[in-house]
């Protein structure tokens, strides 16, 4: 019987989603292709991907985590004002946002494992509660010029590239390094594969699913720093939003809505597929609002490739059921 | 016999790597109440699926009164007034008595809750039960739910009414009950297809019976001219005489204490078990096998009682501990439980040791491969590569991985909840040999089994439950089926 591995061909079909859609864009402008287009769309990107990343833990292990834009906002405006408003050293304003975003994803991963609502409700409620404290603590003011060591977090440069790019590429090695070597990233994949075979096969299912929330909570953290620093301003309206980035790229990536497989690659791709329509449609004349509709619509038509391909394999298997 | 209503004609219907059904037919009179024998798996519950629409058969026919139709639906079936009352009710438990009666019931855009109400107040009174129709169904006892369902049933006019282990979850006293409306409904000509286990409800109640086993149906029988025994051989005889392979372990030092274990609606179990011994668990759906085993394993809170491992006790609050302390499970529900399966059979066996094969959380990839090809071979799990998924393989080969995966974590302790449910006879016998090679190699096993046969043939002892209780132990000289069905259905 011949195999054909739906994941891998997914995969590809990302990329080729990828590259037709540059070679869309650079005909219609004859900017898109040039290098500092390309390297912009890059260094736009750095922070959506690490949250990416760090969403993909909680999606992987069959959870979702809408918060992450309000995590973002208050991790932002905390940090910020420990450097401009307490002028606390670089180093410990970095502690401490990445400390605060870990809380913060500590904190949903204890409500959704101890009061066992869905985590999509859960965590709409949270996204709420960090939006609210967000505001109370910025009194709704901006924050901006931050020192210039927090800064070379974007302007530093190694080999010419920007350490927020090697961070990034840091992030997302070390991630799929996880899911592919280590017993952590295993258990997280069979939490999501199914999560009372993982408890019954002596999986600690509750401390592991309350990690995952957290681990989201330090990347988005850490994306927060290069988002502030990128800007050099940053306010409780900035992040908003990047949730829904994430979750469109995890699943046009091909991180199941229901948890239990995923691959990096294919997430960064997804990541760069969003970029690359925003950035395309931006130059071609397209404003903010039509990119709203348009990926929309690319959510869903995510969703429903995803869920597609389920009830296909499973018909496929009930017509060809022994290996 | 009055004329038929229902006929099933030659129906076959099978799932990958099982015959659910192998050419059965079956002709229900009309105004009769009609039983159907047999053990798990013998294929009643797909039978009465099949007639109600709820799955399509691959062959045969169904004739009602004089039309034949090659397969029901749903929605056929309540229109020619086929009712059932499944094991698992079908009731919404948010809404009241009266609104569950006439659900799905078209009547305009509006509903009018008093004149709902009334006629399911009527019902009520025609049935002789007090229910009052506005309470939540939440709030009611199983029996009351199930006199829900059948005034469902009723006020859809229902001739024909399916009722799938009805006594199950009932007192002996709301037995009476529930027979009492079973009989007016007769009266009133009404068709009822009884499925139970109770060999004493069916000669309480039933005109006929028909006994299957294997998917086939064997015989039908009118019930007051049938021996008790008759039809337990029938039930439980088989043809093709299977192979029980024995172990030559001798039983050595307790391993296993259990003591006054309660929870999950068992009460009191206790019980032993000593190193290199298979002691089988009997007990009728609903008993409390199950749910003893996920107590031991610490899969659900017990509520008292104590486990002894090795002479010592241990409080064991999660299946990690459990296996920790060297017991393993091998669950019932294979495909939801036992594995992953949208895993690959490697990920699958490393589950249970992921940390013993990782440094400092690294999995060290050498020694999994060496691992899982180790127990792959070891239990001829035959698949073309360790990539595949366990969803592509056959039943047998699952079990063998979930097996694999058990076995890996260095448990001695084994509970085998059904090990052989939906594997085609070529598996099971190498089931039952790898049984038997762990057991000579000083291992212990638990066995809960529904299939009476592969209980008496594998176990040195048996435990018999009962509603949760503990029934008593037969050694395997005292071994006969008629004790044990005796002893499970609630005699001593």
């Amino acid at each position: 019987m011949p195999k054909i591995d739906l994941r891998g061909l997914q995969k590809y079909t990302v990329m080729f989603i990828l590259v037709i859609l540059m070679a869309l864009f650079a005909f219609s402008s004859p900017y898109f292709l040039t290098l500092r287009n390309l390297t912009n769309i890059i260094t736009q990107n750095t922070y959506f991907i690490i949250a990416a990343v760090g969403l993909s833990f909680v999606m992987i292990g069959g959870g979702i985590d809408l918060s992450v834009g309000y995590q973002m906002s208050l991790v932002g405006v905390v940090t910020a004002m420990s450097m401009v408003v307490y002028h606390l050293p670089v180093w410990l304003a970095i502690v401490i946002g990445i400390s605060l975003g870990t809380l913060l994803g500590l904190f949903n991963g204890i409500i959704v494992t101890k009061v066992r609502v869905f985590p999509l409700i859960v965590t709409i409620a949270t996204s709420t509660v960090f939006q609210g404290i967000s505001y109370i603590v910025s009194k709704a003011n901006t924050f901006r010029n931050y020192p210039a060591e927090f800064l070379l977090i974007t302007t530093g440069k190694f080999l010419n590239i920007s350490y927020d790019v090697w961070l990034t590429l840091l992030v997302v090695l070390f991630a799929a390094f996880v899911y592919a070597k280590t017993s952590f990233g295993w258990s997280v994949l069979a939490l999501g594969g199914n999560e009372e075979a993982s408890r019954l096969a002596g999986i600690k299912t509750t401390a592991l699913k309350i990690s995952v929330y957290a681990i989201c909570g330090f990347f988005v953290a850490i994306a927060t720093l290069v988002m502030i620093a990128k800007a050099n301003t940053t306010s409780s309206m900035f992040g908003p939003g990047t949730e829904f980035t994430c979750l469109t790229a995890a699943i046009v990536g091909g991180i199941s809505f229901v948890g239990g497989e995923g691959n990096i690659l294919g997430l960064v791709t997804g990541v760069f597929i969003l970029a690359v329509l925003g950035n395309g449609m931006q130059l071609a004349g397209l404003g903010t609002y039509a990119q709203y509709i348009v990926k929309g619509l690319i959510l869903l038509g995510a969703v429903t490739f995803d869920e597609y391909q389920k009830s296909h394999r499973g018909r496929a298997r009930r017509i060809a059921p022994a290996a | 016999m009055q004329e038929p209503i229902l006929t099933v004609k030659r129906i076959t219907k099978t799932y990958p790597g099982v015959v659910a059904l192998d050419d059965v037919s079956v002709t229900f009179a009309s105004g009769e109440i009609h039983a159907l024998l047999g053990e798990n798996g013998a294929g009643k519950s797909t039978l009465i699926k099949v007639i109600a629409g709820a799955i399509e058969p691959d062959q045969g026919s169904i004739v009602f009164g004089t039309q034949e139709y090659a397969k029901m639906t749903p929605a056929l079936a309540k229109e020619l007034g086929i009712a059932v009352i499944y094991q698992e009710f079908s009731l919404v438990e948010s809404l009241s008595v009266a609104q569950n009666v006439f659900l799905g019931e078209n009547r305009g855009l509006l509903v009018n809750s008093d004149d709902v109400n009334r006629r399911a107040a009527r019902i009520f009174a025609e049935m002789a039960v007090s229910l009052d129709p506005t309470m939540q169904v939440r709030k009611l006892s199983p029996a009351k739910k199930q006199l829900v369902e059948i005034a469902k049933a009723v006020s859809g006019n229902a001739r024909i009414l399916i009722m799938d282990e009805p006594s199950a979850p009932l007192s002996a006293a709301e037995v009476e009950t529930m027979f009492e409306i079973i009989g007016k409904l007769k009266a009133k000509g009404v068709t009822i297809i009884y499925i139970s286990h109770r060999l004493e409800e069916l000669f309480r109640i039933s005109d006929r019976v028909t006994v299957m086993r294997d998917g086939r149906t064997i015989e039908t029988l009118v019930t007051n001219q049938t021996q008790r025994q008759a039809l337990i051989n029938l039930m439980v005889g088989r043809e093709l005489k299977e192979y029980y392979p024995r172990h030559s372990a001798a039983p050595g030092e307790v391993v296993l204490e259990v003591r006054h274990l309660s929870g999950l609606g068992d009460e009191d179990i206790s019980f032993s078990m000593k190193r290199g011994e298979i002691l089988g668990v009997a007990g009728l759906v609903g008993s409390g096998r199950t749910e003893l085993a996920s107590l031991v394993y610490g899969a659900a809170p017990k509520e008292s009682g104590e486990v002894w491992i090795d002479g010592t006790k241990r409080d064991i609050h999660s299946p990690a501990q459990a296996i920790a302390y060297g017991i393993g499970l091998i669950p019932e529900d294979r495909k939801h439980h036992g594995c992953i399966l949208n895993a690959s059979i490697r990920f699958n066996i490393a589950l249970s040791v992921l940390n013993q094969l990782a440094r400092f959380g690294v999995i060290d990839t050498k020694a999994q491969k060496r691992v899982t090809r180790y127990y792959a071979e070891k239990f001829s799990i035959r698949t073309p590569s360790m990539e595949q998924r366990v969803r592509n393989l056959s039943g047998g080969n699952q079990q063998k991985v979930v097996l694999a995966k058990t076995l890996a974590a260095d448990t001695n302790i084994l509970i085998f909840d059904e090990p052989t449910r939906g594997i085609d006879v070529g598996s099971k016998q190498e089931i039952y040999h790898l049984m038997v090679d762990l057991v000579n190699q000083g291992k212990t096993i638990l066995m809960i089994s529904s299939d009476m046969e592969e209980l008496l043939g594998m176990s040195d002892r048996l435990i018999v439950l009962c509603e949760g209780k503990y029934m008593g132990e037969v050694p395997r000289d005292k071994f006969d089926q008629r004790t044990i069905i005796e002893l499970a259905s609630g005699h001593h």
